[in-house]
Protein backbone atom coordinates (compact mmCIF):
# COMPACT_ATOMS: atom_id res chain seq x y z
CA UNK A 1 0.00 0.00 0.00
CA UNK A 2 2.60 2.32 0.93
CA UNK A 3 4.17 1.72 -2.53
CA UNK A 4 1.41 3.87 -4.09
CA UNK A 5 0.53 6.43 -0.96
CA UNK A 6 4.00 8.06 -1.21
CA UNK A 7 3.96 9.28 -5.08
CA UNK A 8 0.50 10.04 -4.25
CA UNK A 9 1.50 12.09 -1.58
CA UNK A 10 3.94 13.44 -3.59
CA UNK A 11 1.96 14.37 -6.82
CA UNK A 12 -0.81 15.80 -4.80
CA UNK A 13 1.68 18.65 -3.09
CA UNK A 14 2.84 18.87 -6.61
CA UNK A 15 -0.60 19.39 -8.09
CA UNK A 16 -1.58 21.65 -5.23
CA UNK A 17 1.33 23.70 -5.60
CA UNK A 18 1.14 24.44 -9.41
CA UNK A 19 -2.58 24.44 -9.40
CA UNK A 20 -2.61 27.33 -6.45
CA UNK A 21 0.44 29.09 -8.60
CA UNK A 22 -0.88 28.35 -11.85
CA UNK A 23 -4.01 27.16 -12.39
CA UNK A 24 -7.95 27.70 -10.79
CA UNK A 25 -8.04 28.73 -7.19
CA UNK A 26 -11.83 27.27 -7.14
CA UNK A 27 -9.99 23.68 -7.17
CA UNK A 28 -8.37 24.04 -3.69
CA UNK A 29 -11.61 23.41 -1.90
CA UNK A 30 -12.80 20.74 -4.10
CA UNK A 31 -9.40 18.89 -3.21
CA UNK A 32 -8.87 20.31 0.12
CA UNK A 33 -12.50 20.09 1.52
CA UNK A 34 -14.56 18.49 -0.52
CA UNK A 35 -12.92 14.83 -1.50
CA UNK A 36 -10.43 15.41 1.14
CA UNK A 37 -14.34 14.71 3.38
CA UNK A 38 -15.66 12.17 1.41
CA UNK A 39 -12.98 10.15 1.06
CA UNK A 40 -12.17 10.03 4.73
CA UNK A 41 -16.47 9.52 5.66
CA UNK A 42 -16.06 6.51 3.27
CA UNK A 43 -12.57 4.98 4.58
CA UNK A 44 -14.47 4.66 8.17
CA UNK A 45 -17.38 3.11 7.10
CA UNK A 46 -14.97 0.59 5.74
CA UNK A 47 -13.24 0.59 7.97
CA UNK A 48 -15.87 -0.08 10.13
CA UNK A 49 -17.35 -2.56 7.97
CA UNK A 50 -13.80 -4.16 8.18
CA UNK A 51 -13.64 -4.53 11.91
CA UNK A 52 -17.00 -5.87 12.93
CA UNK A 53 -16.87 -8.41 10.10
CA UNK A 54 -13.82 -10.00 11.57
CA UNK A 55 -14.82 -11.89 14.81
CA UNK A 56 -11.11 -12.31 15.70
CA UNK A 57 -10.55 -8.75 16.25
CA UNK A 58 -13.57 -7.45 17.83
CA UNK A 59 -13.00 -10.43 20.54
CA UNK A 60 -9.19 -8.86 21.07
CA UNK A 61 -10.76 -5.87 21.54
CA UNK A 62 -13.59 -7.10 23.94
CA UNK A 63 -10.19 -7.96 26.16
CA UNK A 64 -8.47 -4.91 26.11
CA UNK A 65 -11.13 -3.02 27.30
CA UNK A 66 -11.08 0.60 28.91
CA UNK A 67 -7.10 -0.16 29.23
CA UNK A 68 -6.97 1.81 25.04
CA UNK A 69 -7.85 4.64 27.55
CA UNK A 70 -4.45 4.97 28.74
CA UNK A 71 -2.80 4.98 25.95
CA UNK A 72 -3.42 8.51 24.44
CA UNK A 73 -2.39 9.49 27.89
CA UNK A 74 0.82 7.89 27.41
CA UNK A 75 0.84 9.50 23.91
CA UNK A 76 0.32 13.13 25.07
CA UNK A 77 2.86 12.96 28.21
CA UNK A 78 5.62 11.45 25.79
CA UNK A 79 4.83 14.39 23.02
CA UNK A 80 5.52 17.33 25.53
CA UNK A 81 8.38 15.55 27.30
CA UNK A 82 9.68 15.37 23.93
CA UNK A 83 9.00 19.11 23.60
CA UNK A 84 10.62 19.90 26.92
CA UNK A 85 14.04 17.96 26.29
CA UNK A 86 14.33 19.44 22.52
CA UNK A 87 13.15 22.81 24.16
CA UNK A 88 16.40 22.68 26.50
CA UNK A 89 18.70 20.80 23.55
CA UNK A 90 17.88 23.70 20.96
CA UNK A 91 17.64 26.70 23.67
CA UNK A 92 14.48 28.07 22.86
CA UNK A 93 11.35 28.93 25.14
CA UNK A 94 10.68 25.37 26.59
CA UNK A 95 7.12 26.97 26.91
CA UNK A 96 6.56 27.48 23.46
CA UNK A 97 8.58 23.96 22.29
CA UNK A 98 6.29 21.88 24.79
CA UNK A 99 3.25 23.92 23.32
CA UNK A 100 4.19 23.39 19.88
CA UNK A 101 4.78 19.45 20.42
CA UNK A 102 1.45 19.56 22.17
CA UNK A 103 -0.50 19.60 19.05
CA UNK A 104 0.07 16.17 18.28
CA UNK A 105 -0.22 16.07 14.66
CA UNK A 106 -3.22 18.62 14.39
CA UNK A 107 -1.45 21.20 12.52
CA UNK A 108 -4.20 22.69 11.05
CA UNK A 109 -4.86 23.71 14.49
CA UNK A 110 -1.32 24.33 15.78
CA UNK A 111 -0.15 26.21 13.39
CA UNK A 112 -3.23 29.32 14.23
CA UNK A 113 -2.84 28.82 17.81
CA UNK A 114 0.03 28.41 18.60
CA UNK A 115 1.09 31.44 16.95
CA UNK A 116 -1.19 33.67 18.40
CA UNK A 117 -0.37 31.96 21.92
CA UNK A 118 3.08 32.36 21.53
CA UNK A 119 3.95 35.11 18.62
CA UNK A 120 3.88 34.24 15.01
CA UNK A 121 7.30 32.62 13.98
CA UNK A 122 6.46 29.88 16.57
CA UNK A 123 3.39 29.49 14.78
CA UNK A 124 5.24 28.48 11.74
CA UNK A 125 6.94 25.91 13.84
CA UNK A 126 4.28 24.65 15.23
CA UNK A 127 2.53 24.16 11.98
CA UNK A 128 5.92 22.53 9.87
CA UNK A 129 6.18 20.37 13.07
CA UNK A 130 2.94 18.59 13.14
CA UNK A 131 2.44 18.29 9.76
CA UNK A 132 6.41 16.09 9.38
CA UNK A 133 4.98 14.45 12.61
CA UNK A 134 1.58 13.18 9.91
CA UNK A 135 3.83 12.70 6.71
CA UNK A 136 6.74 10.54 8.60
CA UNK A 137 3.63 8.70 10.29
CA UNK A 138 2.19 7.53 7.03
CA UNK A 139 5.83 6.96 5.51
CA UNK A 140 7.29 4.95 8.38
CA UNK A 141 4.46 2.95 8.96
CA UNK A 142 5.55 -0.06 7.35
CA UNK A 143 8.73 -0.35 9.46
CA UNK A 144 7.65 1.16 12.93
CA UNK A 145 4.69 -1.42 12.85
CA UNK A 146 7.41 -4.48 12.47
CA UNK A 147 9.35 -2.75 15.75
CA UNK A 148 6.02 -2.45 17.80
CA UNK A 149 2.76 -2.43 16.93
CA UNK A 150 1.42 -0.03 18.87
CA UNK A 151 4.32 2.69 17.50
CA UNK A 152 2.48 3.69 14.76
CA UNK A 153 -0.88 5.11 16.91
CA UNK A 154 1.72 6.77 19.21
CA UNK A 155 3.58 8.45 16.25
CA UNK A 156 0.15 9.52 14.71
CA UNK A 157 -1.30 11.45 17.20
CA UNK A 158 -4.27 12.92 16.75
CA UNK A 159 -4.11 12.20 13.03
CA UNK A 160 -4.91 8.91 14.44
CA UNK A 161 -8.16 9.05 14.03
CA UNK A 162 -8.67 10.53 10.19
CA UNK A 163 -5.54 10.51 7.86
CA UNK A 164 -3.27 8.17 9.59
CA UNK A 165 -5.48 5.47 10.56
CA UNK A 166 -5.98 3.44 7.45
CA UNK A 167 -2.31 3.30 7.31
CA UNK A 168 -2.15 2.08 10.83
CA UNK A 169 -5.25 -0.63 10.34
CA UNK A 170 -3.02 -1.69 6.92
CA UNK A 171 0.51 -2.56 9.05
CA UNK A 172 -0.93 -2.70 12.63
CA UNK A 173 -3.53 -5.43 12.14
CA UNK A 174 -7.62 -4.60 12.14
CA UNK A 175 -8.10 -5.15 15.86
CA UNK A 176 -6.19 -1.50 16.36
CA UNK A 177 -9.06 0.08 14.81
CA UNK A 178 -10.71 1.06 17.88
CA UNK A 179 -7.62 1.57 19.63
CA UNK A 180 -6.23 3.76 17.06
CA UNK A 181 -9.45 6.11 16.51
CA UNK A 182 -9.93 6.05 20.29
CA UNK A 183 -6.41 7.22 20.97
CA UNK A 184 -6.71 10.32 17.71
CA UNK A 185 -9.84 11.06 19.31
CA UNK A 186 -9.22 12.15 22.46
CA UNK A 187 -5.88 13.68 21.43
CA UNK A 188 -7.82 16.08 18.76
CA UNK A 189 -9.96 16.89 22.18
CA UNK A 190 -7.15 17.02 23.97
CA UNK A 191 -5.01 19.32 21.86
CA UNK A 192 -6.81 22.92 22.45
CA UNK A 193 -6.74 22.42 26.13
CA UNK A 194 -3.06 21.13 26.53
CA UNK A 195 -1.66 23.90 23.78
CA UNK A 196 -3.39 26.66 25.84
CA UNK A 197 -2.30 25.66 29.49
CA UNK A 198 1.08 25.86 28.49
CA UNK A 199 0.37 28.98 27.50
CA UNK A 200 -0.89 29.72 30.33
CA UNK A 201 1.63 28.80 32.87
CA UNK A 202 4.63 30.59 30.42
CA UNK A 203 2.65 34.26 31.47
CA UNK B 1 -11.69 20.30 11.88
CA UNK B 2 -12.58 20.84 15.66
CA UNK B 3 -16.79 21.27 16.68
CA UNK B 4 -19.14 19.01 17.50
CA UNK B 5 -20.64 18.44 14.55
CA UNK B 6 -17.07 17.38 12.99
CA UNK B 7 -16.73 15.05 15.62
CA UNK B 8 -20.18 13.52 15.04
CA UNK B 9 -19.14 13.33 11.04
CA UNK B 10 -16.06 11.45 11.78
CA UNK B 11 -18.14 8.74 14.29
CA UNK B 12 -21.41 8.34 12.39
CA UNK B 13 -19.41 6.51 9.05
CA UNK B 14 -17.43 4.55 11.50
CA UNK B 15 -20.67 3.74 13.80
CA UNK B 16 -22.95 2.72 10.52
CA UNK B 17 -19.93 0.96 9.25
CA UNK B 18 -19.48 -1.13 12.13
CA UNK B 19 -23.02 -2.35 12.55
CA UNK B 20 -22.96 -3.34 8.46
CA UNK B 21 -19.81 -4.97 9.05
CA UNK B 22 -21.82 -7.06 11.79
CA UNK B 23 -24.79 -8.20 9.74
CA UNK B 24 -21.61 -8.80 7.09
CA UNK B 25 -19.98 -11.11 9.51
CA UNK B 26 -19.64 -14.78 7.85
CA UNK B 27 -20.49 -13.61 4.55
CA UNK B 28 -17.87 -13.30 1.82
CA UNK B 29 -16.98 -9.51 0.77
CA UNK B 30 -13.87 -8.14 -0.68
CA UNK B 31 -13.51 -4.28 -0.55
CA UNK B 32 -9.52 -4.17 -0.71
CA UNK B 33 -9.81 -2.42 -4.22
CA UNK B 34 -12.40 0.07 -3.29
CA UNK B 35 -10.44 0.63 -0.08
CA UNK B 36 -6.95 1.37 -1.39
CA UNK B 37 -8.84 3.82 -4.03
CA UNK B 38 -10.22 5.85 -1.57
CA UNK B 39 -6.98 6.02 0.06
CA UNK B 40 -4.96 7.18 -2.67
CA UNK B 41 -8.31 9.86 -2.90
CA UNK B 42 -7.79 10.76 0.91
CA UNK B 43 -3.86 11.25 0.39
CA UNK B 44 -3.99 13.30 -2.75
CA UNK B 45 -6.55 15.50 -1.33
CA UNK B 46 -4.17 15.90 1.72
CA UNK B 47 -1.12 16.57 -0.43
CA UNK B 48 -3.38 19.02 -2.54
CA UNK B 49 -4.14 21.02 0.55
CA UNK B 50 -0.12 20.84 1.81
CA UNK B 51 0.83 22.15 -2.14
CA UNK B 52 -1.70 24.85 -2.06
CA UNK B 53 -1.24 26.35 1.44
CA UNK B 54 1.04 29.15 0.84
CA UNK B 55 1.41 30.17 3.84
CA UNK B 56 2.95 26.76 5.47
CA UNK B 57 5.45 26.68 2.05
CA UNK B 58 6.83 29.94 2.71
CA UNK B 59 8.14 29.42 6.75
CA UNK B 60 9.16 25.99 6.50
CA UNK B 61 12.20 26.51 5.51
CA UNK B 62 12.88 28.82 8.18
CA UNK B 63 11.64 26.45 10.78
CA UNK B 64 13.03 23.15 9.21
CA UNK B 65 15.78 22.26 11.47
CA UNK B 66 14.09 22.93 15.03
CA UNK B 67 10.81 21.16 13.43
CA UNK B 68 13.24 18.13 12.63
CA UNK B 69 14.93 18.03 16.21
CA UNK B 70 11.24 18.41 18.35
CA UNK B 71 9.54 16.13 15.95
CA UNK B 72 12.46 13.32 16.38
CA UNK B 73 12.56 13.83 20.38
CA UNK B 74 8.80 13.75 20.53
CA UNK B 75 8.23 10.54 18.61
CA UNK B 76 10.64 8.81 20.87
CA UNK B 77 9.65 9.55 24.00
CA UNK B 78 5.44 9.13 22.52
CA UNK B 79 6.92 5.65 21.93
CA UNK B 80 9.02 5.03 25.08
CA UNK B 81 5.96 5.86 27.07
CA UNK B 82 3.57 3.79 25.08
CA UNK B 83 5.90 0.92 25.80
CA UNK B 84 6.14 1.78 29.30
CA UNK B 85 2.34 2.01 29.29
CA UNK B 86 1.83 -1.47 27.96
CA UNK B 87 4.53 -2.68 30.58
CA UNK B 88 1.84 -0.87 33.50
CA UNK B 89 -1.03 -2.21 32.09
CA UNK B 90 -0.35 -5.10 30.35
CA UNK B 91 -2.20 -4.58 27.20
Amino acid sequence: MIRYVLPTLAVGILAGYLNNNFGFPQLNVVFSDYTYSLSLFILLFLMGVLFAADEKATAKMRQAKLKILVFPLAVALGSVIGGLVGGIILRINIFASMGVRAGYGWYTLAGPLVGQLFGLEWGALGFTVNLFRELITIASAPLTAKLDRYAPIAMGGATAMDTTLPIIVRYCGQDMLIIAFSSGFILTMAAPFTITAIAAINR
Amino acid sequence: MAGLLDVVMLVLPLVTGLAVGYYLRGKPFNVGKIFLGVVLMLIFSLGFSIGSNTELLAVMPNVAFNALVLLVLALLFSILSVKATQKLVKI
